[in-house]
């Protein structure tokens, strides 16, 4: 099968992922808007959890493995690593931006500001700030090799800082509590209202998968086309 | 390969014989680092926020200003002439070219900042004169920190169009945990607190130092190679 | 009804997020289209 070829089936399982994965999400918002009970204290701003933390989570998976296809193509040099791993920052970047707009959204109903610089919410912002960072380190190098493995040093540094991130602002919190304009209780979450975040977790995995099979098709045949060219010139 | 420490000196000084002939890169940023604190120490109400209070903030926000653009020179100097590729013909290798690099430019940001720390007790009439090894020890790991990450990310964006807007945006998340933790140990030796306050943030800022720097320089081999 | 009244967010977050999902996924198709016509 060529590159090519493999390209195009890859394309087309994402289609079909994608597809389902939409279907599924469509199937959530039913589910949460509709059939899912409205918590008393927090009010119906409650239900942006259930769309909030699953695409933060994709978002984090998503950045999992553009750091840890990084390491592997520095120590492989599997160019396939590469585009994978440069694949999964774009759709990272769709998620944080989901998370970064839904996030504001529920914290300010929920906890009476926009912006908490709690270490979660934090920690994510910064994957988005590396994500762009990557992604424009790449949009600035030319040469393919080049770009692969400048990148992969990117992927690796920021995967080893994220851990940093957090610690540092828990421990500013916790030296520093914050008042909390508004307290929401927060009893464990009961069944239904579980199974509705679970299901959701689930479907922005299976959508993360079906966006990066697309995406990574699309950059193997950007590639192919870019070395048609070339080896058109000369 | 040669290794050891001769290759690795020469490196680091050739790049100060370089900054100490034409000196602008050293002057451009102390005037910048001055600038930064007198403009942070009007920027304010000053019933408000007392001067210990923005003292620690507006000393760390200089340093890193005037850091990076220390740290901009220390690969663009390779650029011109494409010098970088006698340096990689010496018998030097990937890791003395870092270390090398490093302590030049770790020579040239701890010189501004010395030079900016008399300033700032003088701008911002802080007590230092108590806790100044300690304090001294926080600017030394921290500037370490940055400097460590900064060259590695230099030798990166070096090559590319807009490298002196890609080094920062590039650099900046990794100066958050650093820099977070220099400002609240800053605060905690001006505002004379028990060592057992602050502990928690060296530890922190060694630990950061200790894995990114050695995440740097094993991962500058493969930005180097050919 | 004893809740608070903050649907208006709810709504938002979930119009954001349609947008933003089916937006990107828009992209990636079209993006794709004229590699797959070739």
């Amino acid at each position: 099968m060529t590159r090519r070829e493999s390209a195009l089936r890859a394309a087309r399982r994402g289609a079909v992922v994608t597809g389902l994965a939409l279907l599924g999400l469509a199937g959530i918002y039913l589910r949460a808007l509709m059939f899912t009970p409205v918590e008393r204290f927090q009010g119906p701003a409650q239900k942006i959890f259930y769309v909030h933390a699953p695409m933060a989570w994709a978002a984090l998976l998503a950045f999992l493995v553009t750091g840890v296809l990084s390491l592997l193509y520095l120590i492989m040099r599997d160019r396939k690593l590469d585009l994978i791993a440069s694949s999964s920052a774009e759709v990272g970047v769709a998620f944080s931006l989901v998370m970064l707009t839904t996030g504001p959204l529920w914290g300010k109903p929920v906890w009476g500001t926009w912006w908490s610089w709690d270490a979660r919410l934090t920690s994510t912002l910064f994957i988005f700030l590396l994500f762009v960072g990557y992604l424009v380190l790449r949009g600035a190098l030319h040469d393919p090799e080049v770009r692969a493995r400048f990148s992969a040093v990117m992927g690796v540094m920021a995967l080893v800082l994220v851990p940093f991130i957090h610690v540092t602002v828990y421990w500013f919190r916790t030296l520093h509590p914050e008042p909390v304009l508004m307290k929401p209780e927060r009893p464990g979450l009961p069944g239904v209202m579980l199974v509705t975040l679970l299901s959701s977790v689930a479907v922005c995995t299976v959508l993360y998968i079906g966006f990066l099979l697309l995406r990574y098709a699309l950059t193997v045949l950007q590639e192919l086309k870019e070395e048609e060219i070339v080896d058109g010139v000369s | 390969m040669a290794s050891g420490l001769g290759p690795l000196l020469a490196i680091a000084g050739k790049d100060l014989l370089v900054e100490r002939r034409t000196k602008t890169a050293f002057f451009s940023s102390l005037v910048f680092a001055l600038l930064v604190l007198t403009i942070l120490y009007f920027a304010r109400d000053k019933t408000a926020v007392g001067d210990l209070d923005l003292a620690p903030g507006a000393l760390w926000v200089t340093f890193t200003f005037a850091g990076m653009l220390g740290l901009n020179r220390a690969f663009a100097l390779e650029m011109g002439n494409r010098a970088i590729d006698g340096v990689r013909l010496t018998p030097a290798g990937a890791t003395e070219i870092f270390l090398g690099k490093v302590l030049g430019s770790l020579i040239f940001v701890g010189t501004v900042e010395l030079t900016a720390v008399p300033v700032f007790v003088l701008f911002y009439d802080v007590p230092i004169w108590r806790q100044l090894p300690l304090l001294l020890l926080v600017i030394g790991l921290a500037t370490v920190g940055f400097v460590s990450v900064g060259t590695l990310f230099s030798a990166m964006v070096v090559r590319t169009r807009f490298s002196e807007v890609m080094l920062p945006v590039l650099l900046l998340p990794f100066l958050f945990p650093p820099i977070v933790a220099a400002v609240q140990l800053t605060r905690g030796i001006l505002a004379n607190r028990p060592l057992s306050e602050v502990s928690g943030w060296l530890s922190l800022l060694a630990a950061f130092v200790i894995v990114f720097s050695t995440f740097s320089l094993f991962l500058f081999e493969a930005i180097l190679e050919e | 009804m004893e809740y608070p009244d903050n649907g208006a967010y709810m709504v938002a977050a979930y119009v954001v997020t349609a947008v933003i999902v089916t937006g990107y996924a828009a992209s990636l198709f079209y993006r794709l289209r004229k590699y797959v016509q070739g």
